[in-house]
């Protein structure tokens, strides 16, 4: 089958798919930064939504696991777009109109360090009251 | 077309795949977390691993990603982008 292929692509060159920095860089949006807190936010729902005490089933065990993994995945997912967000997209004249976003990058970005260490829907929902402010800044920066 | 053949270019999807590599892309199959996928962004193909789908709408990343323009620049892409799934490279 390889083969065929290799044969066939000598006949008729294959496309080209792209695998580096290949479309224009300053392309930002503030959804992916949303959604990851927004899943931070679910996982904390889904592990307050079962007992931990006493013994566990080995699927059980696994589903803590995962959900706890997947929870610290995201909450770095968050940190890193809202740093995408103040290191390569806002500006000064930004900063200069919105003086609360240097206090609220700042925040926002421990707040994600402190929904790893914690299981608590209070510090994932802070999270993402954060995360939509810097949003809303960052809409209003495109009017 | 049901099946059509790329090649890769660059080095935002090592090591997995180098640039150079063939892979072959079919449209069949539902696309889940984790597939390797060729999608068109602004008229140029590009090659993707799919981190997240979220309300059919995908989040894609390149397997190195300091070498990658993906979602975290260009956010999440719709279907309707997507030319398909990776079935294998040769």
């Amino acid at each position: 089958m390889k083969k065929i292929l290799r044969l066939l692509d000598k006949i008729n060159k294959p496309k080209t798919a792209y695998a580096h920095c290949d479309v224009p860089c300053g392309v930002y949006e503030p959804d992916s930064m949303k959604w990851a807190a927004e899943t931070v936010l679910k996982l904390n729902e889904k592990l307050l939504d079962k007992e931990w005490d006493g013994k566990k089933t080995l699927d059980e065990r696994n589903f803590l696991i995962r959900a706890i993994k997947v929870k610290e995945e995201y909450a770095q997912i968050c940190k890193e777009q809202i740093l995408i967000l103040w290191t390569d997209y806002f500006k000064p004249e930004h900063l200069a109109k919105h003086p609360e976003l240097h206090d609220l990058v700042w925040k926002a970005t421990k707040q994600c360090s402190t929904v790893k260490r914690t299981v608590s829907i209070e510090e994932a929902k802070k999270l993402q009251e954060m995360v939509a402010k810097i949003g809303k800044i960052f809409l209003d920066t495109k009017k | 077309m049901i099946f059509s053949r790329f090649e890769v270019k660059g080095n935002s999807m090592q090591p997995n795949f180098n640039s150079g590599d063939r892979v072959f892309v079919s449209k069949f199959g539902k696309i889940m977390e984790n597939d390797i996928i060729v999608l068109n962004k602004d008229n140029k193909n590009m090659i993707k691993r799919v981190k997240k789908i979220l309300n059919n709408k995908y989040h894609v990343l390149g397997d190195n990603q300091n070498e990658s323009t993906d979602s975290r620049h260009f956010g999440l892409i719709e279907k309707k982008n997507i030319k398909g799934k990776v079935l294998f490279k040769y």
